[in-house]
């Protein structure tokens, strides 16, 4: 029994309920629909960093398979980011073709982007600017009501997000409430070198999250990278609306190990290794300044964890494709290397952390696959899985509500 | 044999047209594609020979390491790959109980290696 595990979180909020999770909302169709229509097409989600595209001209491309589209990010002559459906107002055909990644990238010195079926053009604002053989179209064609289709874009400390809807039920800013407040001050923008693994899992995006949102996991899943953090804990627990965050804290790091303490003397760089420099964290990230704290996991709802440490940062999101598929992405976040050792040892840490990955989503396609076999109804969680039960709660708000507007709508 | 390694890094030759590999991709592939014999055997000479690696790749600025010295930071980088396989997994040449590796993209930076 691991001593320093914090008693009941559970207690301090009584609103989240304690019993055991129903496992429908993980295998339903119509739940996954009404979380595509309530949660993915309502709200702001995060699509890139503004470092992805640091000059005018610079664009990229997310694919949004849950929507069936994909966005055009790009920054514009006046350095402002436009988003746009990735849609050609002539007959339809991707504007930018994508590579066959789930992110794409280009760059264009007139910041425009042209559509390579028939030759159209776009600027950064969507507008439509250029129309091979344009006299050749009756005259009820008109450039100004063929813009591409926007789509609602802001930024948040660096970060890109979007919002599906006509008409956003509120501002990012309002959105992220005391989430914002809590990680505003963060240094993201300095430690921009991005490590990206990303894969398809035939499993319900929620069972991704669920499976990184907690910390009792560590001592068996990481049993094999990280075998020095047996004795954590967590902490730190706080909530921002559907937002939420807690701390991860351990006794211990990784033992030293000839190549792993060769990296880490070079460059801290793994959650697994001390570290030693002293680093800028805002004063709500590890209040106390606690020696043991390791990292703190932020949930930005509906689907983005950005954790935040001292020297690296890193975040995973999982993207809804069907009730049983997903896209997973996650990312890890060092400063630039000044020198080729320093290249080296950053890629230590970031193959040991690939590696914890590959533990961690080991066990997603099992649980979906156990779950549909309909033995279980129900799943049962510990003090430390609370983020699990707030996701839960948050996301069964919305669908509930979205079942009272249809019954509304019946009345 | 088609690469040759500068002098004083000959207990290295033997692995360098296995290992020095120049994408993240080809050398996770190797590793899996071992033995854990040869995993070890690599990894013992490598570990040796890092520091020597790593002070020649820093006469070149960063990014630029270039000829034979090219090859041998390369041979460090998959030292990197296979050091958690002896050093944590027992010389498995795969991340023991882990999802299958072969699923997963990686993108570093904007490249693959």
């Amino acid at each position: 029994m691991n001593a320093r595990l914090k008693p009941s979180f559970l207690s301090r909020y009584p609103e989240l309920g304690t019993e055991p999770l129903p496992v429908y909302p993980y295998l339903a169709s119509d739940y996954y629909q009404k979380e595509i229509a309530s949660i993915f097409r309502q709200d702001w989600l995060c699509v890139g960093r503004i470092e992805e595209i640091p000059k005018p001209g610079d664009y990229k491309v997310k694919r949004l398979d849950f929507a069936h589209t994909s966005v055009i990010l790009i920054r514009g002559k006046d350095g402002a980011i436009g988003a746009f459906h990735n849609v050609c107002r002539h007959r339809g055909n991707k504007v930018v073709t994508e590579t066959g990644r789930e992110e794409t990238y280009g760059s264009n010195k007139a910041a425009v982007i042209t559509c390579r079926f028939h030759g159209w053009t776009y600027d950064a604002k969507g507008a439509l600017v250029g129309v091979p053989q344009e006299e050749r179209f009756p005259p009820c064609f008109k450039r100004a009501d063929n813009s591409l289709v926007p789509i609602h874009v802001d930024t948040w400390s660096g970060f890109i997000c979007i919002n599906l809807a006509e008409k956003p039920r509120m501002q990012l800013s309002e959105f992220l409430g005391g989430l914002k407040d809590h990680l505003d001050g963060y240094p993201f923008g300095s430690m921009p070198d991005v490590h990206t693994y990303y894969a398809h899992l035939n499993c319900n995006w929620k069972i991704g999250m669920d499976a990184f949102g907690e910390a009792y996991h560590v001592p068996t899943i990481h049993a094999g990278s990280f075998p020095g953090l047996t004795d954590y804990w967590q902490d730190d627990v706080a909530f921002y609306g559907d937002h939420r965050s807690i701390a991860f804290f351990a006794a211990d790091m990784n033992p030293p190990t000839p190549v792993g303490s060769a990296a880490n003397s070079i460059f801290g760089a793994s959650i697994a290794l001390a570290r030693t420099e002293p680093f800028p964290l805002p004063k709500t990230v590890n209040p106390t300044r606690h020696k043991n704290w390791g990292f703190e996991q932020s949930t930005m709802f509906p689907n983005f964890l950005i954790h935040v440490g001292e020297g690296l940062w890193f975040t995973h999101q999982f993207w809804p494709i069907s009730e049983n598929k997903c896209l997973w992405e996650g990312k890890y976040f060092l400063k630039a290397p000044k020198t080729n050792s320093e290249h080296w040892a950053q890629r230590y840490a970031v193959t040991l952390q690939r590696n914890a990955w590959l533990e961690d989503t080991a066990t997603m396609e099992d649980t979906h696959d156990a779950l549909m076999s309909g033995a279980v109804k129900q799943i049962n969680l510990q003090d430390d899985e609370i983020m699990l039960r707030h996701a839960f709660n948050a996301i069964n708000r919305r669908v509930r509500a979205l079942d009272e507007e249809a019954k509304g709508a019946h009345a | 044999m088609s690469i040759t390694l500068p002098g004083g890094f000959e207990d290295l030759q033997p692995f360098a047209d296995r290992w020095a590999l120049a994408t993240e991709y080809e050398r996770a592939a190797e590793r899996r594609r071992s033995s854990p014999a040869d995993i070890k055997a690599f990894y013992d000479v490598g570990l040796r020979c890092l520091p020597q690696i790593l002070k020649r790749a820093d006469q070149y600025p960063l990014g630029q390491i270039s000829g034979v010295d090219s090859s041998l930071f390369h041979l460090a980088l998959s030292l990197a790959e296979v050091a958690p396989h002896v050093e944590f997994y027992d010389c498995d040449p795969r991340v023991p109980f882990a999802f299958r590796e072969e699923r997963l993209v990686g993108v570093h930076c904007g490249t693959a290696d």
